[in-house]
């Protein structure tokens, strides 16, 4: 009977660990997928797109000229750009003397995955990075290559466009290559403004009544999604920046004045109010925020507060970008949220892993590519001058950032913010979201957190 | 001559056990007593930590977020062992019971277990998803105004993704509480037919106290699993809304690599430690009273 017992327990326990193991394979680090688990798979998918879109043309393309010893590099990427893999698969073929095995994260994912390699020192050649708080940390922690001499000599200043290159710039120095350069604006359905009878809004109050008429119109008027805190945050930087006026913004965004005051409480009560009003979907503080834009295509909402990548976004989905309008947050100052994207590079490379870590990120980011691939770019890449391919496919993209050019723009909050305190701004937007707390005692927690920060 | 043989031999088993008690005291021991003693430490994990002595778990008093978290993670414990249980075993009572497709709806009731916890999350994420879920798009098929927003509510979030999870942790126990019911020998069940026990009594007066070394496996395994519960949690909710759904495992990975305060996360790690050996200790001696009766009979 025992033996029975052993057996059947024997077989249970098997099978729990071989579940556990197909549990692993899918799981790892917060929706990674890495090159040693999803590289077979994702060759074999990755050949096939390649042959499809670029091909033996796009190989070709990819080929450098390296007169260094052979590398091998690691590169973390980001999981939402969907032909990563073809890309660094034609780099491979290309380029035999520089091997690159990448591996892809999703948008919190490689926050969470660069953070605990920090800590165990095993950080990758190079990886995606943002501006601002996200990529200040490693510099502060002297694990990325300074890159500044290497700009100087490179004349950089004259190849990227001056807003992309000054929000690399972290603490003194050059702390990536800069990959894109993003601003941030409401989109909205043209068909629906249309049948409501609503222009683009130019004023606050123009804003609230076209909240107001899609509301009655039983249309919810914005689509936003709470999961990770920084999508309704895009709606209270605004917010905050119609009620502070931009200098006042600019010091709450450096930490030299307090959030404790009237121009934050105000914003936040903004916000208090259009959650009242029901402005924002059922269930909007712990929706995702990559599910946004099926609100938009569906025409379940009529605005989505993007960057100007959102037309390739919903390019992608099959939904046809001219369908959409955009207008600048009518926040007074006309200045627009913007944030950099970057590649950084590990500090400890050697002479020749640089030059080749910059050869490929060069390539990668360079018309060779984004021309084939038009979607999985932030576009137009962050270069003076630059222009996109295709601007029928992307309709918004240069007025946007043109716009920004002209009026301005102002760091966007989570990268102004340390990490800690975004996410008690996060879990205050939850709280007025759900009455649970005033404005009033989201401010005061929020100023809580950056005194605490600062006396570390 | 014997007692030389029996040296040698136990040498033998000491020099047999080496390689895993080097791997144990590397992976495990060290890492452990290094932990505490990042604890009493602050810093980012970058460098040089500074010393704090037991400012870190003096900090948790008066961080409320710590102490929601705590309340939380208890909450799911006491689910776990209050509903994950009785309805595991509902389960391999009844796939036990011989019946037509027995061994397809072992397979089907297990099926979630093998499923990435992630991809859990997503999948409910949707199942409950106001606008497009299959919950709320019933209740609008049989005409109900309902609408559902459970994850997004703080007073009814624990319970939903506790729900998510229950879907999803069902199998193991279930599969564990059957072996357990086919070791029960058949004979003993009979006698007990023959004293004019009827079902009832045969299952609390028979067949529960000789599983009791089942109960007490899947009891600790749950309870340690619910101890660590972080996936779900991560993929479902992130914590949220405002810290409604956090538990003592994810506020310990924020603290420790999504703010860089890695002595106060490492200092919640030590308590979660000490909470589950709350649980492992009495486990561990009850197994080795059970070993040493064994011996003795």
């Amino acid at each position: 009977m025992k033996n029975r017992f052993r057996k059947v327990l024997t077989t249970a326990m098997a099978g729990t660990l071989a579940a556990g193991m197909l549990a692993g394979c899918g799981s790892g680090s917060g929706g990674s997928q890495t090159a040693d688990t999803a590289a077979a798979a994702d060759t074999a998918a990755a050949e096939s797109t390649t042959s499809a879109a670029g091909g033996d043309d796009l190989v070709s393309k990819m080929k450098v000229d390296y007169d260094g010893e052979p590398v091998q590099l690691t590169f973390w990427y980001l999981s939402t750009r969907s032909n990563s893999q073809a890309i660094c698969d034609a780099w491979n073929a290309a380029n035999p003397d520089i091997q690159v095995k990448v591996s892809l994260y999703d948008t919190d994912g490689i926050k969470d995955a660069c953070k605990t390699a920090a800590q165990s020192n095993s950080m990758p050649s190079m990886w995606f990075n943002w501006g601002g708080s996200l990529g200040q940390y490693y510099v502060d922690n002297g694990l990325t290559y300074d890159l500044t001499q290497y700009a100087k000599d490179n004349d950089w200043e004259s190849k990227f466009n001056s807003g992309a290159l000054s929000l690399v710039n972290l603490g003194g120095q050059v702390s990536g290559y800069p990959t894109s350069y993003n601003v941030i604006g409401m989109f909205y359905r043209k068909d629906i403004f249309e049948q409501y009878g609503i222009e683009a809004p130019t004023t606050m109050d123009e804003f609230d009544a076209a909240c107001a008429k899609l509301k009655e119109s039983g249309v919810t008027p914005i689509t936003t999604g709470g999961l990770n805190g920084w999508h309704p945050m895009r709606l209270i930087e605004q917010f905050i920046e119609y009620y502070a006026g931009a200098d006042e913004h600019d010091k709450l965004q450096a930490l030299d004045e307090s959030w404790d005051t009237d121009a934050v409480v105000k914003g936040l009560a903004k916000y208090q109010e259009y959650c009242q009003n029901g402005y924002f979907p059922d269930g909007f503080v712990t929706a995702s925020p990559d599910d946004t834009k099926m609100a938009i295509e569906t025409g379940t909402c009529a605005m989505d507060i993007q960057g100007q990548w959102y037309d390739a976004a919903v390019n992608t989905d099959g939904f046809d970008a001219s369908n959409l309008g955009w207008f600048p947050f009518p926040n007074g100052t006309k200045r627009m949220s913007a944030f950099a994207e970057m590649t950084q590079f590990n500090k400890n490379l050697s002479d020749d892993e640089l030059k080749a870590a910059m050869l490929f990120t060069e390539k990668w980011f360079s018309d060779d590519v984004s021309t084939v691939y038009p979607d999985d770019f932030n576009l137009p890449l962050p270069y003076q001058g630059a222009e996109i391919a295709d601007p029928d496919h992307q309709p918004h993209v240069m007025d946007m950032l043109n716009y920004s050019s002209e009026n301005g723009t102002f760091t966007i909050t989570d990268q102004a913010l340390p990490s800690e305190c975004a996410d008690v701004l996060f879990s205050g937007q939850d709280a007025i979201a759900n009455g649970q707390s005033t404005p009033e005692e989201v401010a005061k927690n929020v100023e809580a957190s950056i005194e605490s920060y600062k006396a570390k | 001559m014997k007692k030389k043989h029996k040296e040698e031999s136990s040498r033998s088993a000491y020099l047999f056990m080496l390689p895993a008690l080097i791997i144990y005291l590397s992976v495990i021991v060290f890492p452990i007593f290094y932990s505490l003693y990042i604890s009493f430490h602050s810093g980012t994990g970058i460098g040089m930590m500074k010393f704090v002595g037991l400012q870190n778990y003096v900090a948790m008093g008066s961080d409320p977020v710590f102490w929601q978290s705590l309340v939380h993670t208890l909450i799911w414990i006491a689910l776990t062992v209050c509903i994950t249980m009785p309805v595991s075993l509902l389960f391999a009572v009844l796939l036990n019971k011989y019946m037509p497709g027995r061994t397809f709806f072992r397979g089907l009731f297990y099926f979630p277990s093998i499923i990435a916890i992630v991809a859990v999350g997503i999948i409910w994420r949707w199942i409950y998803n106001p606008q497009l879920g299959i919950i709320n798009s019933f209740l609008k098929l049989i005409g109900s105004s309902y609408r559902q927003t459970w994850i997004a509510k703080p007073d009814t979030v624990l319970i939903a993704v506790f729900f998510a999870s229950l879907w999803q942790g069902i199998g193991q126990p279930m599969i564990l509480f059957l072996a357990g019911l086919q070791s029960v020998d058949p004979q003993t069940l009979e006698a007990a037919d023959i004293d004019g026990a009827n079902g009832v009594q045969k299952f609390f007066r028979v067949t529960i106290p000789l599983m009791k070394d089942t109960f007490v496996m899947v009891l600790c395994t749950l309870v340690i699993s619910a101890m660590k519960v972080y996936d779900i949690v991560k993929a479902l909710t992130d914590g949220g809304p405002n810290n409604a759904s956090q538990m003592l495992a994810t506020y310990m990975y924020n603290q420790t690599f999504a703010y860089n305060n890695v002595g106060y996360g490492t200092a919640i790690a030590i308590v979660m430690v000490l909470i589950m050996m709350i649980v492992i200790v009495p486990y561990l001696i009850f197994t080795a009273r059970e070993n040493d009766g064994r011996k003795a009979k």
